[in-house]
């Protein structure tokens, strides 16, 4: 079947009638830090449903489907793909959860694992229900890894742990069976204690999520060799050994428990006495001898053994124990020798597909399982209301609730697939639904578009197939409904609906470009990519500023330049003018207003008096997080801002309001007693008040962390005196003179930086580091490799060409991976043209065409 | 002894509606105001002839035989005022009213408050945009600035060391009695000079010498091969089959609204400007794509914007009000709401009284149409911006208009409206809030009867939502008008009130 490449033996109508058994879906992603080998180990599970020949696993990335990610050797795109995977019925003896016959349909998202694409990760996330943790041995647990498991727990994902690369343990690194053993413990804790921190305990309702080597939720094997096994494989094999002796026939759920009994005797503190043949529960028998660790003696003691033989070229024990392991190998593989046979002999023996969409298959939970835990977190509506209930129950009956989590851009210029996840009902080609904005909210028309779906699909890697439709539980393509969304949104029939909630990414645009087009003519062409721009990157920001400049944001320096180059020859297709990397900047206060500062309106009828404090620590980290936020409850949030932060509670109840934008992080609090129509100037003084905090008086750009209160407001009493015209730019004097006599200061945002170097290379990393104001606040080395982690901050603005210099001081040694961590105030007073924010003032200024510098006071501030 | 009668008209001495205070300047405060410009003494009374050209102003008012002149004034002219009018009723058998504190800019011809007093015809004194007016006959006296001519011609060879170069030169109205002496100096030493000549349009217009007359309202037309280029009453020829890009212009005339008129419509050119009164010559360094891009910025406002403000700011420029009608049109097509204002000088205060307004668009001649909006609460934009947000069918390009009256139909700029059919459901990224917008927001919307007892099917989601922008604005204050609190105060016996004016009722005595 030429059309359709991969599913061989498979018709659009027979992946139609799977998507119907619901209990058999798993939607699953693969996450990991960069280079573990994520996309590596897809292709070796892709092989096994037949997409691409078994002997190029390991060589092709399948999922990397764009020109630059197959030469980069990195993922961008998150992509997904469709495998149908058959269990025997053995096999189907050790799902816990409910299940639909013995065939399975896996839908996988390949995640790229460098920090710049973290939101990808989030994306991809949002739409799976279970998420494969690639984690490389020799590394160990990294901060991406980190990052996205976080990610992974908070949106109720369950994780399965898969320690690639074991072919490098063992031939570069030469490890000892028992160091490797502890290796793998060391990286299962590490990973669980992240689980258990971000988790809930066991008593939530996703049970237990740690993993385990013990309950099989835990693979070790070569992505790149195509090798990989879960206890499970060795215990069926053993447990097969020992019970030959015995009984010959076995129902397949006493076999199953069985292997798992086995399982339990493979890991941990359990020993082998392999004279006798018996599992212990010492390392030391009565007669003293030491036993091996029955995970080293029964696992990894044949697998070093095959290794040692290939690799030494000892043919004739090569030959034995190809043999005993019952591996056939055909003509052409019995010919090679070394690496090449090795690799032939360990996917033989123990093949990567089978063993991970087992350990997939087992232990991912279904749509029907996760969708009941998931609801809560994914529907900002009632908990009880026929969407809800839909997708709690996964029912195909209920109404459509589908949430678009990105874009992707089709072969047609300025069009994109909606990609995204069916949670309720059934979405078809030709239905009529509401598509629905982030700003969408139930009963308004924001935001809201009634619109026939035009065509549904299936999209699998770099291929798309039309199918009728698609029930809940499945992830599909939409064609037609991009016009309506710009990244995300939900796509609904039922008229009640609310909104699915909007993903929270782990990472925030805070390098920024300006752009623009090297013929003034190409204008609207640059104005048209931005656009598309926007749409097909989750996380990339695409605005005009005041000045006329067009910004692109990004996440960091790769994310900008792979935005950068689609913008320049997908999007705009003309030839673009950038600037330099540029970071935004915060303005904030460093102590409470010197005076109580007045202003007069226009008129001179009216007063206000104001004073501005910075925000307690933590406060405006709070309200970035969500934790403090607008739409609280009143009460609610008086009473946590007044616990945490010691708040007046009678202050905290009088919060105006927040910004900029409604919800950032400054607030306007109102402390006056008993002022005549003070409430009629509410809407004024908010007005005023976001329009200062969007552009500070230093240099323009937002405010970040100041607390602004009202003290006393004198009003003309005619109502017509006190107007928006008279209140709203005295408000923006107000607060003006209030953040210049707060001892004004310039927060910059500083990121993250996680350096893995061989010892040698330390010096070099230093050298960088001081060089670019960064400062290391952890070091350490990775237990059973030469290789150490550096942790240290770094300052956005010092992080341009970091990675290249880094590169260049430590002989291409060092690889550093940056998120943004926080922001810092910078050093220094900004009013002194001659400090480093002085000079970041004037710099900002003159690129926003403002008047050079900061406006002196007494423009803002009126005397009596 | 001659007893002159001097009726000194301003406008805002109409006594205003009270509410209309918070709108318009307050009378009280244009008194009081401290009028920005540099005070100039009297000019003595032999030079008033020479300046104001008294006696041309006489024999054109006798020869049309006007009863009633009005001279119109900018503010900083105003000291001679006086004085100007007591030459001319001598002189005269007119009778001369003086308009002080026009309504917008004194750039342009104030019909308006001449129609106030019934007045024949117009003396427009001082700086001008020439932007046609038909109403009254009018005549323009251009303050004649001095100007040392030498200097101007050393710096332009400074300027421009190719004798070759093609250059065009423009000038502020009050340095074309030098002009001639320039030309006379520079033609020689450079034979692809082209001088602007001043040319007003419409059959009343009148001024003294070194000014022609156009009849017909083309913007571009043939003479002998030669392309002539007509646009804010400057008229210049270029040579056979050159194109506009080709030259550079050269500008006489300090830096302001005229020359920044010139630089935003002719952007691919490049300028030089003599100040006279620095007496120094640059090139202009302001990167004019910048300000292009600062305007483009303006656009995409607009384009976000749900209610639009026109505000009027002109009332003299001819067509003022078709374009009006037009952007009405083109904003309601665009699913935009409009209100009308007119508010005579704008200031930050009364446009910031409308916080339900997303985006003003600004009518008014075209020197004054290029108002920076930095200070202003919403940004203010000028018709051809926001007709490049509404109408699709007009493109951003290269081209920037400043005088509306190319938009109107059979303008240079024309471009029609979309036809209303066709209007799919096309959706668009805003850049600055980075949110989707449509532009059919209300045209979806179940056309409104004009029966208010007609029956409509109730939807059970969208009871509320059926509401215009303003409606919805205004759900969403916090405070929505005075509350009756009915029963919770208690009933007192009227008492006399507070007497005098709101801005200082007697007993607060006055303001500080």
């Amino acid at each position: 079947m030429f059309l359709f490449p991969y599913f061989v033996n498979f018709t659009v109508d027979q992946i139609r009638a799977i998507m119907d058994k619901k209990a058999n879906i798993r939607n699953m992603s693969v996450i990991a830090h960069v280079d573990h080998g994520k996309s590596t180990l897809t292709d070796s599970l892709v092989s096994k449903a037949g997409i691409i020949a078994s002997a190029r696993a390991g060589e092709t990335r399948f999922t990397d489907t764009r020109k630059d990610e197959q030469e980069r050797c990195i993922t961008i795109k998150s992509t997904a793909i469709s495998m149908y995977y058959e269990l025997s019925e053995n096999d189907l003896a050790f799902i816990k959860q409910s299940k639909d016959g013995s065939g399975f349909l896996i839908n996988l998202i390949d995640s790229p694992g460098h920090v710049d694409f973290s939101s990808e990760v989030t994306a991809a996330l949002r739409v799976t229900d279970g998420a494969l943790v690639v984690v490389d041995c020799v590394s160990g647990v990294c901060v991406q890894t980190e990052t996205v498991l976080r990610q992974a727990i908070c949106e109720r994902i369950k994780p399965v742990l898969m320690m690639n690369k074991m072919d490098r343990a063992l031939l570069e690194l030469q490890l000892e069976p028992e160091d490797l053993y502890q290796t793998f413990q060391r990286i299962v804790e590490s990973v669980n204690v992240i689980i258990s921190t971000y988790g809930e305990d066991e008593t939530g309702p996703m049970g237990n999520i740690m993993v385990d080597p013990v309950i099989g939720t835990v693979g070790f094997g070569s992505g790149l060799h195509g090798w990989a096994f879960t206890l499970k494989q060795f215990a069926e094999m053993y447990a097969a050994k020992f019970a030959a002796k015995g009984n010959t026939q076995m129902t397949p759920a006493e076999r199953c428990k069985k292997v798992e009994d086995m399982m339990k005797k493979l890991w941990g503190d359990r020993y082998y006495d392999v004279e006798n043949g018996k599992f212990t529960k010492s390392a030391t028998g009565a007669d003293g001898k030491k036993y091996s660790r029955t995970f080293v003696a029964l696992i990894l003691d044949p697998i070093f053994k095959v290794f040692d033989a290939i690799m030494n070229f000892k043919k004739e024990e090569t030959a034995k124990l190809i043999q005993k392991l019952e591996i056939k190998l055909d003509s052409e593989e019995k010919d090679k020798e070394g690496k090449p046979l090795l690799k032939a002999v360990m996917r033989r023996w123990l093949p990567a597909g089978e063993a991970l969409l087992q350990m997939i298959t087992i232990h991912l939970p279904s749509p029907v399982t996760a969708q009941k835990y998931r609801c809560e977190l994914l529907y900002e509506g009632p908990g009880d209301d026929e969407a809800a209930m839909g997708i709690k129950n996964c029912d195909p009956k209920a109404p459509l609730m589908m949430y678009i989590s990105k874009m992707v851009p089709t072969s047609d210029k300025g069009r994109f697939y909606a990609f995204g996840r069916v949670f309720s009902g059934c979405v078809s080609t030709g239905l009529k639904v509401r598509i629905m904005g982030p700003n969408f909210v139930p009963g308004k028309k924001d935001d809201l578009y009634l619109k026939p779906i035009q065509r549904t699909i299936l999209m699998m890697g770099r291929y798309v197939e039309p199918i009728e439709d698609v029930p809940c539980g499945n992830i599909v393509g939409l064609v037609g409904v991009d016009q309506f969304l710009v990244k995300t949104g939900t796509i609904t029939t039922y008229e009640q609906a609310h909104n699915m909630k909007v993903m929270k990414f782990s990472v925030s645009p805070v390098v920024r470009v300006a752009v623009e087009a090297k013929n003034p003519a190409d204008l609207p062409k640059l104005v048209e990519g931005l656009k598309r721009l926007s749409k097909s990157d989750p996380m990339v920001q695409c605005i005009i500023e005041e000045s006329g400049e067009h910004i692109v944001a990004g996440a960091g320096e790769l994310h900008l330049e792979i935005c950068l180059k689609d913008l320049e020859e997908d999007h705009a297709c003309i030839p673009l003018k950038k600037s330099d990397p540029v970071v935004s900047y915060r303005e904030t206060v460093s102590a409470e207003s010197s005076v109580m500062c007045l202003s007069k309106s226009p008129n001179k009828h009216n007063r206000l008096f104001m004073k501005a404090r910075p925000f307690e620590e933590g406060l405006a980290e709070d309200i970035e997080k969500g934790e403090v936020t607008a739409r609280q409850e009143l009460k609610a949030r008086a009473r946590v801002l007044a616990d945490t932060y010691g708040w007046d509670v009678s202050e905290a109840r009088k919060i105006w309001c927040f910004g900029p934008d409604g919800n950032g992080p400054n607030l306007l609090v109102d402390v006056t007693k008993g002022v005549q129509y003070l409430n009629e100037i509410k809407d004024s003084v908010v007005a005023g008040f976001q329009w200062a905090v969007k552009e500070g008086v230093l240099c323009e750009e937002n405010m970040r962390a100041i607390r602004f209160d009202i003290h006393d407001v004198t009003l003309h009493t005619d109502a017509i005196h006190r107007g928006g015209g008279q209140i709203i730019p005295t408000a923006r004097r107000a607060l003006y003179a209030c953040e210049l006599t707060a001892e004004p200061r310039l927060m910059e945002p500083v990121y993250l930086v996680e350096i893995q170097c061989p010892e040698v290379a330390m010096g070099g990393i230093y050298g960088v580091l001081n060089r670019r104001r960064g400062h290391v606040f952890e070091e350490f080395s990775v237990m059973g490799t030469p290789m150490h982690v550096i942790k240290a901050y770094l300052p956005v603005m010092e992080s341009f060409g970091f990675t290249a210099d880094l590169r260049s001081s430590t002989g291409g040694q060092a690889f550093p991976q940056c998120v943004f961590d926080h922001w810092q105030i910078l050093a220094g007073n900004p009013m002194d043209a001659a400090t480093k924010p002085g000079i970041v003032v004037t710099e900002t200024r003159k690129r926003k065409g403002l008047k050079e510098g900061i406006p002196a006071l007494d423009n803002y501030l009126d005397k009596l | 002894m001659l007893i002159i009668e001097l009726v000194v008209f301003f406008r805002h001495c109409v006594p205003d509606a009270i509410m209309a205070d918070a709108f318009s300047s307050s009378s009280e405060t244009v008194i009081q105001r401290v009028v920005d410009v540099t005070v100039k003494t009297n000019t003595p009374p032999e030079k008033l002839e020479e300046l104001y050209q008294i006696k041309e102003t006489c024999d054109f008012i006798s020869q049309h035989q006007f009863k009633k002149v009005a001279l119109q004034f900018p503010d900083e002219l105003l000291v001679d005022s006086v004085a100007v009018a007591v030459e001319i009723e001598r002189h005269s058998n007119a009778k001369p009213f003086i308009l002080g504190d026009t309504s917008y800019g004194s750039c342009c011809v104030d019909e308006v408050a001449a129609e106030h007093v019934g007045a024949d015809c117009i003396m427009h004194y001082g700086r001008a945009c020439l932007s046609p007016s038909k109403r009254l006959p009018l005549m323009y006296v251009f303050e004649r600035r001095p100007v040392d001519v030498e200097k101007c011609a050393s710096t332009f060879r400074e300027l421009y060391p190719d004798t070759q170069s093609h250059i065009i030169i423009l000038y502020d109205v009050n340095y074309v009695h030098a002009m001639n002496d320039l030309l006379t100096l520079l033609s020689p030493e450079y034979p692809n000079l082209v001088a602007s000549e001043l040319v007003v349009e419409g059959e009343q217009c009148y001024s003294h010498g070194q000014m022609n007359r156009q009849h017909d309202d083309t913007y571009l037309s043939e003479q002998d091969g030669r392309q002539v280029i007509y646009q804010f009453g400057r008229q210049f020829s270029l040579k056979k089959g050159s194109s506009i890009t080709d030259y550079s212009m050269f500008y006489v005339g300090q830096e302001g609204a005229t020359l920044r008129n010139f630089m935003m419509t002719w952007n691919r050119c490049s300028f030089c400007s003599f100040d006279p009164i620095t007496m120094t010559g640059r090139t202009e360094s302001v990167s004019i794509n910048r300000a292009l891009m600062k305007r483009y910025y303006a656009i995409e406002r607009a384009k976000d914007a749900n209610v639009v403000g026109i505000l009027v700011g002109t009332l003299g420029v001819a067509d003022y009000l078709t374009i009006i009608q037009q952007l009405k049109e083109t904003i309601h097509r665009a699913g935009k709401k409009s209100y009308m204002f007119a508010m005579g000088k704008l200031n930050v205060p009364k446009l910031a009284n409308f916080l339900e307004i997303d985006i003003f668009v600004l009518i008014a001649c075209p020197e004054n149409s290029l108002l920076d909006s930095g200070e202003f609460y919403k940004p203010v934009v000028t018709p051809f911006e926001m007709e490049v947000a509404c109408n699709k069918n007009r493109e951003w390009s290269e081209e920037y208009v400043t005088d509306f009256r190319h938009l109107l139909p059979g303008g240079q700029s024309h471009v029609p409206l979309v036809d209303q059919q066709e209007d799919g459901d096309e959706t668009d990224v805003s850049l600055i809030t980075g949110a989707l917008r449509s532009r059919n927001l209300l045209n979806s919307e179940p056309a409104e009867s004009s029966f208010s007892s007609s029956v409509v099917l109730r939807n059970q989601t969208m009871t509320v939502a059926n509401t215009n922008p303003a409606a919805s604005f205004l759900a969403e204050r916090s405070w929505r008008g005075l509350e009756q609190k009915l029963g919770e105060t208690p009933v007192v016996k009227a008492v006399e009130g507070r007497r005098g004016i709101a801005i200082a009722y007697e007993e607060e005595g006055t303001p500080s």
